[in-house]
């Protein structure tokens, strides 16, 4: 059985795709995402085999939401887009599987056949714009706001999820775990619920026992553990 | 028979008025047109020679019989002769009026002839003198004329005394006639010459036929080579100054070739050759009026040794940045005399129709401009869009067939109106079926995201703007803006009256705009870029966003009279 998250922003293109998957025996839908945010959540929680990922999605578009996927849970890719005549190349170069939009039900049965044997995730890095995490998604109420990397103070993960702190202090939740995170940006792993952005550190603060506190440039306090003290010192080349 | 030398100055007096009255009338013909300017030309030369000649035997028989002698104004032709037609006419027309007189016999008939070719020759230095240095304009100063006439007379009186035998004679005729000759001659010579000068302003008076010549041509002439300074245009309008100016022949060119002739030589003078004279390759890369009269610039006819045309004005034509872009040439046969009315005709003309290039040009790449613009927009249609509109549709066909039909009908609507848009300018009514037909489509796409308001009153439907503003504006709104938003989004399309000004308004509720949004938002430039050219500056698109909150887009146009 082959899991599939569908993720488009336009309900009839997912309705569209839903219908023409529904008949293959050994296809599950595991759920549809409208956006990004969504769809980034959906992989993390359910780690479906294989995504049909449309390209333009609101903020931020499906190549650049692969840089926020944890590069060791990759599921496999198929990329949907109506009209992108680069991206369909660069998919043609690196043998991609991607479906044009309205898909042809033949072609969907190649890419599927495709699939049954060939369930390994590629290295989506080769896609420009899927490389590199420049920026953050977090949700709001009702949007999205990208953060910029260089703005980040620290993360910290909570039980209720994964939080980036701006120079605010404000507190955003982000659906890119942590792991995420330390893999694909400079954000440096301090403490086992929090990364923080060593371009943003005032000062260091030891303390007994081995630990230390963190004031970051913009007044936040961010704790030390003992097992990473001394990668950080390391890292900031003061050991 | 003794004579009084006082009356004897009266009545030669009297003598020369009646001969100045002859050359007055003659000079209210066309035979006097040659002699109002200085010639080098045998033609010109000839017709001097000619008509003083006859002034010169004429001024032998209206004098006065002194004993055998004659009284005479003979000199006045001698010497004009010479200083109009320079040394070789002067002499020719002393000796031709010395012989006449020699054949008259009389003790000083010698003297006489051979003093009227020394008047004659003296004139002729005068004039070979001032045309070396340049200085033509003092030839026809009377009083300088005058004032050569005075000494050639003393000169004669001298020769008188030398040649004629015996000199008890000679010394008593020269008593008697010296005082009445000298006053008369020098007095006639100027007064000829002041009746000359009468006569050429007389024709220059012909230039206030000028201003009416001059404006016929600009009416005529005008917008022609508007629509493309190629043979065609070039050949109606070189036949228009052709006929208007009377000149012997008209040419123009651009830079490399003949794009026009007609006139004298065009057997030979061929449109399309490429240009061969000097003159008119030096006007074009100098930039410079160019005169060659035949006289004192030296014409010759490039092409053919045989051409009849005599002399030339070349004036370059005028594009932008000072750029020549040719030349208009008017010349006269061997024949005629250049006018100085048609000299400075040519330059307006050449002004003229520079202008009339320019602006014809400057009108063309306006109209290039504005239709690769509406093609722009055209391009414009995003494909992205046309491929998500058939998938929407495929989508919905299999639920609600009829709501499918209905898709692939605004659709069509969009696009039909995207590629047939008859006119540059459209109707606010024509704006907002091409959007709604745009719209029905991304509502079906972004169902559940997306809702639009339009509210546009009736009486406002008329109003006129230029064709694809409203629908790039709107399109960015979605795309940039309200596509943008995990939730749902609002578009409102409005228009109102602001006195004499149409405002139209997109307001999304995303407040995402950016100043230069990656990749496109060309529509949205070429929208204001569009309003700004037809309208000015003081209309166009202007943007105000709130960050997060939304983004308004307001259209100003004006609102014109619609033609009932």
């Amino acid at each position: 059985m082959m899991t599939i998250l569908i993720v488009d922003d336009e309900p009839l293109a997912r309705e569209e795709l839903r219908r023409l998957l529904e008949k293959e025996a050994d296809v599950q839908i595991i759920g549809e995402a409208a956006n990004a945010i969504e769809a980034i959540g959906a992989i993390n929680r359910q780690s479906p085999d294989v995504v049909f990922l449309d390209i333009q999605m609101p903020r931020v578009s499906g190549l650049e939401m692969l840089s926020m996927l944890d590069p060791e849970r990759m599921p496999r890719i198929v990329f949907l887009t109506a009209h992108d005549e680069y991206a369909v190349q660069a998919f043609e170069e690196h043998a991609f599987d991607y479906l044009l939009k309205p898909a042809d039900p033949a072609r969907l049965e190649k890419t599927l056949q495709h699939l049954r044997r060939e369930r390994a995730p590629q290295d989506v890095r080769v896609l420009k714009g899927a490389a590199e995490l420049r920026q953050i998604p977090c949700a709001g109420v009702n949007r999205i706001t990208l953060m910029k990397l260089e703005d980040v103070e620290y993360v910290v993960s909570r039980p209720a999820g994964v939080y980036v702190v701006g120079e605010d202090g404000q507190e955003r939740f982000t659906e890119l775990t942590l792991h995420t995170l330390q893999e694909k940006s400079t954000l440096f792993r301090c403490h086992r619920q929090h990364l923080v952005n060593p371009e943003r550190i005032r000062e260091i603060r030891f303390q007994d026992g081995g630990l230390a506190e963190i004031l970051t440039l913009g007044g936040h306090t961010v704790p030390v553990s003992r097992r990473f003290l001394s990668a950080l010192k390391e890292r900031l080349g003061i050991g | 028979m003794p004579v009084e030398p006082f009356s004897l100055v009266v009545s030669l007096l009297q003598q020369m008025c009646v001969y100045l009255v002859v050359a007055y009338m003659l000079s209210r013909t066309p035979l006097f047109i040659p002699l109002t300017h200085v010639t080098v030309r045998w033609p010109h030369k000839l017709a001097c020679y000619l008509i003083f000649s006859v002034f010169c035997i004429m001024g032998t028989y209206f004098g006065l019989q002194i004993d055998d002698s004659i009284a005479n104004t003979r000199a006045i032709g001698a010497v004009l002769g010479g200083i109009l037609g320079g040394p070789s006419v002067g002499v020719s027309v002393g000796l031709t009026g010395g012989l006449h007189r020699y054949s008259l016999g009389g003790m000083s008939a010698t003297a006489c002839a051979i003093s009227t070719v020394v008047e004659g020759l003296i004139g002729g230095l005068v004039h070979r003198h001032m045309v070396k240095q340049g200085r033509i304009g003092p030839l026809f100063d009377p009083v300088r004329v005058g004032a050569v006439t005075f000494v050639a007379e003393i000169m004669q009186m001298l020769i008188i005394l030398a040649v004629a035998r015996p000199f008890d004679a000679a010394v008593h005729l020269v008593q008697v006639v010296a005082a009445p000759m000298i006053i008369a001659n020098t007095l006639g010579a100027a007064l000829f010459m002041r009746i000359l000068l009468d006569r050429r302003a007389l024709i220059e008076e012909q230039s206030s036929a000028f201003s009416a010549k001059a404006l016929k041509i600009a009416a005529r002439a005008d917008g022609v080579l508007r629509s493309g300074f190629n043979q065609e245009n070039s050949m109606r309008v070189a036949r228009i100054i052709y006929e208007e100016t009377g000149v012997g022949a008209v040419a123009i060119t651009d830079r490399e070739k003949l794009l026009a002739f007609i006139g004298i030589g065009d057997d030979h003078h061929l449109p399309g050759r490429p240009i061969t004279s000097p003159q008119t390759l030096q006007a074009i890369s100098n930039n410079q009026v160019l005169y060659a009269d035949g006289n004192e610039v030296a014409y010759q006819c490039s092409i053919s040794p045989h051409c009849r045309l005599g002399a030339s004005l070349v004036i370059p034509l005028v594009g932008e940045d000072d750029r020549v872009i040719g030349a208009i040439k008017l010349y006269e046969p061997k024949t005629k005399i250049f006018s100085t009315i048609n000299r400075t005709l040519g330059e307006g003309i050449a002004r003229l129709l520079s202008g009339q290039i320019l602006a014809g040009r400057y009108e063309r790449q306006k109209a290039l401009l504005a239709q690769s613009e509406i093609k722009l927009l055209h391009a414009q249609v995003n494909p992205h869009f046309l491929f998500n509109a058939l998938n929407t549709i495929s989508a919905v066909i299999r639920n609600d067939p009829e709501r499918a039909r209905q898709l692939v009908q605004s659709l069509s609507t969009f696009f039909r109106k995207n590629l047939k848009r008859p006119s540059e300018i459209a109707t606010l009514g024509d704006e907002i079926e091409h959007v709604s037909a745009y719209l029905q489509i991304e509502l079906a796409r972004f169902t559940g995201r997306l809702t639009v308001d339009i509210d546009v009153p009736d009486e406002l439907r008329h109003a006129r703007l230029p064709a694809f503003s409203l629908q790039p504006v709107v399109e960015n709104a979605i795309k940039h803006g309200t596509s943008q938003l995990l939730d749902a989004g609002h578009v409102r399309i409005s228009a109102a009256r602001d006195g004499d000004d149409l405002l139209l308004t997109v307001e999304d509720n995303a407040g995402l705009y950016q100043e230069k949004p990656a990749g496109d938002g060309l529509g949205m430039t070429l929208v204001d870029r569009r309003i700004r050219n037809r309208h000015g500056d003081g209309y166009g698109v202007t943007v105000a966003c709130e960050p997060d909150v939304s983004t308004r887009i307001t259209l100003r146009v004006p609102l014109e009279a619609v033609p009932a």
